[in-house]
């Protein structure tokens, strides 16, 4: 079943149009990879499904409602949750409080609870550092903690974009190992990358952005 | 110089300068939460204060309060007093945000514009206290409106009296109840802000806007509460201010708010606890300065000491944030 659908979604930054109509699909139980050169707009493309973009024109379908002009946070509400590029952990907040700000629309304090269990399952050295302000864990540490907060949120949809950016090869495989991992307890995930191997060796399909076109 | 008298009684100033930075520890929480979160100056904050004070004015009258009431009846005035003036200067802060400053931010308008609108609406209340609203308001409250731009008295709630004295320190009831209401509404605020949901998407928003936004932050819900959080802050600064000197006028905010506002920068603007420390800092060392000078010289050690402390701590005494401060 189709998960999400964007059709000839074009967005602009003031006068520079950065996607120019792209169409893609993600179907329910997928990992996507979508890879492309620097500057080819896939982390607008994340933004465009996340909400923090609008479209210039185009239309997104999440779980069969035409989403494009929801509010980025009613979207999280819908299941869609982005670990963005760069990471950008909520510097002043501790381990813990970063990873409830990825529950933050929910009220199920048992699910959250048990999600919190998965999250420090998944990710040991997370568990070992919950008072460590974000600001001061290391780069790897962060993207944990980008992927454990977005989690958090239990999303339908897993948006990641650049897991993998700066870290060291042996890290980036566990990173991997644990999307994998994460795909096979039932979330469906498009996965930015510029490491294209890595990336679609993990993917069940791919698309290719060549400078705003798929 | 009065060195030997600031020496001499340096408890009795150390309270008097601590009491006054309570008021202005207040109000700055209002500036620190925009800046924290929008990286605004928001200069109307001082009406916000202001129109504070005239709604306990306004409440005191009709209830036809009198000097000196008996306790029962005075605890009944300042707790109405408390939620009216909460009431009427978070109302104005949030009414500021969304007819003045939304409609700016979905324009994308640039820093300048919103302090100029900010300026701006602060004049407008100022006149339109002074002005509109005694004619408005017609004959209803001759012997309060009649006399725009003028002081106008309040009854005494409370009696000042020393409550009692520690060498040659005396402390007074109506310090103490400054005081300490001014501490309890802003761990008040500090807990919200650090230990509850609302508050971490305040911080999250704060730290960035962006990224709250996809954990499912509603931005301009946070924006909201900031404008109605800071403005509870100053309308309870209004009502201590009330019980303590008995007056207000439609200028009133002016001085008050450019001591909150220095005293917002001092302890680190955008940093809730700076707000503190700074209010609390400016308090006593206008105290101190008015002592060892003479007491027209308080405004001028007010800036003289902001001026100062940035020089040495550009970004104040507790530094930045709501954001790195985490707590
Ligand atoms: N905020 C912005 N303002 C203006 N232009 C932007 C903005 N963000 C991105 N762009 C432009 O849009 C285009 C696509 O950028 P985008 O960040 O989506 O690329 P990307 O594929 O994620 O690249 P990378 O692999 O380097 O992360 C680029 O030409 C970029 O310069
Ligand atoms: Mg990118």
């Amino acid at each position: 079943m189709t998960l999400l659908e964007l059709e000839n979604v074009a967005v602009t930054y003031g006068r520079i149009e950065a996607l120019h109509g792209i169409s893609l699909t993600v179907n329910e139980g997928e990992v996507v990879a979508l890879i492309g050169a620097n500057g080819a707009g896939k982390t607008t493309t994340m933004r465009a499904i996340s909400g923090t973009r609008s479209l210039a024109s185009g239309k997104i379908t999440f779980n069969g409602e035409d989403i494009s002009k929801l509010r980025a946070d009613l979207r999280v509400v819908r299941g869609l949750c982005q670990s963005p590029e760069g990471r950008q952990i909520f510097p002043g907040m501790t381990v813990m409080e970063n990873l409830d700000m990825g529950a933050y629309t929910r009220r199920d304090s048992a699910g959250i609870a048990a999600d919190l269990d998965r999250v420090l399952t998944l990710f040991p050295r997370l568990a070992e550092r919950r008072k460590q302000a974000g600001g001061t864990l290391s780069g790897g540490e962060q993207q944990m903690l980008a992927v454990g907060r977005a989690l958090m949120s239990r999303p339908k949809l897993l948006l990641l974009d650049e897991p993998s950016m700066g870290l060291a090869p042996l890290v980036i495989r566990q990173i991997f190992d644990i999307i994998t991992e994460i795909n096979q307890q039932g979330t469906t995930i498009l996965l930015v990358e510029q490491n294209a191997q890595q990336a679609l060796s993990r993917a069940h399909r791919g698309y290719v952005l060549e400078t705003g076109r798929s | 110089m009065h060195f030997d008298e600031l020496i001499g009684h340096l408890g009795q100033h150390t309270v008097d300068g601590l009491s006054k930075g309570a008021i202005y520890a207040l109000i700055a929480l209002g500036y620190t939460l925009v800046y924290g979160v929008l990286r605004l100056i928001n200069f109307a904050h001082s009406e916000v204060f202001m129109v504070g004070t005239f709604a306990v004015l306004i409440l005191w009258n009709q209830l036809g309060v009198e000097n000196n009431p008996p306790v029962g009846q005075a605890i009944l005035f300042l707790v109405l007093g408390l939620v009216v003036a909460a009431a009427a200067s978070g109302g104005t802060a949030l009414a500021l945000e969304r007819v003045a400053y939304r409609p700016l931010r979905r324009k994308n308008a640039p820093p300048l514009i919103f302090l100029i609108t900010a300026i701006g609406l602060s004049l407008v209340f100022v006149e339109l206290f002074g002005q509109v609203l005694p004619k408005l308001l017609g004959g209803a409250l001759p012997d309060v409106f009649g006399r725009p731009r003028q002081i106008v008295g309040m009854p005494t709630i409370i009696q000042q009296e020393t409550l009692f004295t520690i060498g040659n320190t005396a402390i007074t009831n109506i310090q103490l109840i400054v005081f300490i209401a001014a501490v309890a509404m802003m761990a008040l605020l500090d807990w919200f802000i650090n230990r509850t949901r609302y508050g971490r998407g305040v911080r999250a928003v704060a730290q960035n806007p962006e990224t709250a936004a996809l954990m499912g932050v509603n931005q301009e819900r946070v924006i909201m509460l900031i404008f109605v959080l800071g403005g509870i802050m100053a309308g309870a600064a209004a009502l201590l201010w009330s019980m303590r000197f008995g007056f207000t006028q439609n200028s009133i905010g002016f001085v008050l708010g450019l001591k909150a506002f220095t005293a917002a920068v001092l302890g680190g603007i955008g940093n809730l606890r700076g707000a503190l420390l700074g209010g609390l800092f400016l308090g006593i060392v206008e105290v101190y300065g008015a002592t060892l000078f003479a007491s027209n010289w308080e405004d001028v050690i007010a800036f003289v000491v902001l001026i100062v402390v940035l020089m040495f701590r550009p970004t104040g005494l507790l530094g930045e944030s709501l954001g790195r401060a985490r707590a």
